[in-house]
């Protein structure tokens, strides 16, 4: 049941982080790149929203804006009513390429944040514990992120990203590097584990099936220099069956968003 | 779990006493060789021991120095404490210095003539200039050991710190680290890819500025160095191989036992000697 619409309607107290006119541009004078603009968007409190776009049109600046890893050139980025302007724990991230650190074991990964604010040590350990055990990685707790395939390091990292309660988590293509089967498997166990947390989600994908597996709100972004083109919603009954009517359309109806923009993308590459 | 995963095996890493003695003696062996035919050359009269004692007059000058003049002990302890002294203070402070540059683009160009004109600089040439600075005794020796380790040790920090994965640094962000806590928990440990090999290299240098610093610093009494150069007024040729034969093994074994076990313990063990 998807109806596209330009805005997510709903109550302002709903909504956890609001982008207000965000421009983004890389470098200086004729060798600049915008990557984003005049972008806006709401993101909604406990909904998990996807970002999709033509490869290249900045989902993921904008993810690393709403992180603070980098700062919107104009515009604002509100976040329960305060700017983010840093980085902070009140936001957990997840990469494409994990990220972990490879001379900490599991544990250790997963108690780095717990650890770094303000846990002591027995506290983190007891819930690092249990977000081995929500990831199914119990009896790895000791292992060296370099013993562990590719699925279960991105285990590890969810379960990094979430062990310090974040209250938002922002999700960086993390599957793009698992295999078929593998990315199968980890956007089911991502689905459960969010319908346990109920944590406010952005994720960044290029692949529509995901989005439309994974998502309440499905944002599609228009080719460089980008901005929203579109937003759907999907309220499909979890988990989501691939093959599903409801879900066929919804994934036509999302393509047909995108298709126009991958056009775009192509001839201004091919300029 | 649907996934295959790579098991975390180190039993697998346990050798059995039967390849570590095989190990062993591959690593004898040469040497025996060596040491049999030395010993043959000097018998026969091949070799004059006058000027090449053979190894068996070697060992005899050994145990006399270690057991009955108790001196080889006495200069060992002067020359360990010599190098890990100027040794760690060059690994601090090139960590140091190695993190400011490696971390800050313009102070790193504004320096790296610099450096790269005191690396070319050989550690011996500095001595006699520490000796009119620093004096005859053991300060100018450890300065040296210094300067022999330190520049090798800013280099590869700089670029150890420079190759920090900048997702693991955000990772790290997020997490509400930062400052000395990002340079201790993350681009430390990183940066170990390069530094370690550093770590190994440069007590190498260490090794030759103080053997090289203690031949020439005329008011210390004791060290290995000492000891090869004093024997030169004694004409004592036995001595001097003593010394030059327990400078290669100690510097076979601190690398084999310290800084290679280091390795093991570190980069060894997170999977990270692939990355370099």
């Amino acid at each position: 049941m998807g109806n596209a619409c330009r805005e997510m309607k709903t109550e302002n107290s709903d909504i956890k982080i609001e982008i207000k006119d965000v421009r983004k541009v890389f470098g200086k004078d004729a060798s600049s790149v915008v990557a984003l603009n005049n972008v806006n968007l709401k993101i909604l409190a406990n909904k998990f929203t996807t970002i999709v776009g033509p490869s290249g049109c900045g989902k993921t600046t904008l993810l690393y804006l709403l992180a603070g890893f980098e700062q919107p050139t104009s515009g604002q980025i509100i976040m329960d009513g305060k700017p983010i302007e840093k980085p902070g724990s009140d936001r957990g991230f997840v990469f494409q390429d994990f990220a972990l650190f490879p001379w900490r074991t599991v544990l250790g990964n997963i108690m780095f944040g717990l650890i770094n604010n303000g846990y002591r040590k027995k506290d983190a350990r007891e819930i690092a514990m249990e977000y081995i055990n929500l990831v199914n990685l119990v009896g790895f707790e000791h292992a060296y992120p370099h013993t562990l395939s590719g699925g279960m390091k991105q285990r590890v990292a969810i379960a990094r990203a979430l062990a310090y309660n974040p209250e938002v988590l922002l999700m960086d293509e993390p599957f793009g590097s698992l295999d078929a089967q593998t990315r199968k498997y980890m956007q089911g166990e991502l689905i459960s584990i969010w319908e346990n947390l109920k944590k406010t989600v952005v994720f960044v994908t290029h692949s529509v099936i995901e989005a439309v597996y994974l998502s309440d709100y499905i944002v599609v972004m228009s080719a460089r220099p980008s901005k929203v083109k579109g937003i759907l919603k999907s309220d499909l009954p979890r988990p989501r069956d691939f093959v599903g009517d409801d879900f066929l359309a919804l994934r036509k109806e999302t393509l047909g968003l995108l298709e126009e923009e991958v056009q775009k993308e192509i001839k201004l590459d091919s300029l | 779990m649907i996934e295959e995963y790579r098991t975390y095996l180190p039993e697998a890493k346990t050798v059995l006493m039967k390849d570590k003695l095989l190990k062993y003696g591959q690593f004898l062996f040469p040497f025996l060789v060596i040491g049999f035919f030395w010993e043959i050359s000097a018998r026969i009269g091949i070799i004059n021991v006058d000027t090449l004692p053979a190894p068996s007059m070697i060992l005899h000058e050994f145990y006399s120095l270690v057991w009955q003049k108790g001196a080889l002990q006495r200069h060992l302890v002067h020359s360990l404490y010599r190098l890990f002294t100027g040794y760690i203070l060059a690994v601090v402070v090139g960590v140091v210095i190695g993190t400011v540059l490696g971390l800050h683009r313009i102070i790193r160009e504004m320096f790296s003539p610099t450096l790269s004109l005191l690396i070319s600089v050989p550690t011996i040439a500095w001595i006699p200039v520490l000796l009119i600075t620093m004096g005859l005794g053991g300060k100018t020796v450890i300065t040296a050991i210094f300067l022999g380790g330190v520049f090798e040790i800013i280099y590869s920090t700089i670029a150890g710190i420079r190759s920090v994965d900048r997702q693991q640094i955000n990772a790290a962000r997020i997490m509400g680290v930062k400052g000395l806590g990002l340079f201790c928990k993350v681009l430390l440990p990183a940066s170990l890819v390069y530094v370690m090999p550093a770590l190994r290299l440069s007590i190498g240098y260490c090794w030759r500025a103080l053997v090289g610093g203690e031949m020439l610093s005329a008011m210390i009494e004791w060290g290995i160095g000492k000891m090869i150069y004093e024997a030169r007024f004694w004409n004592n040729i036995k001595v001097m191989f003593v010394g030059l034969i327990i400078i290669g093994i100690l510097g076979v074994l601190l690398d084999r036992t310290l800084l290679k076990r280091l390795e093991e313990e570190t980069l060894e063990k997170w999977g990270m000697l692939a990355e370099r």
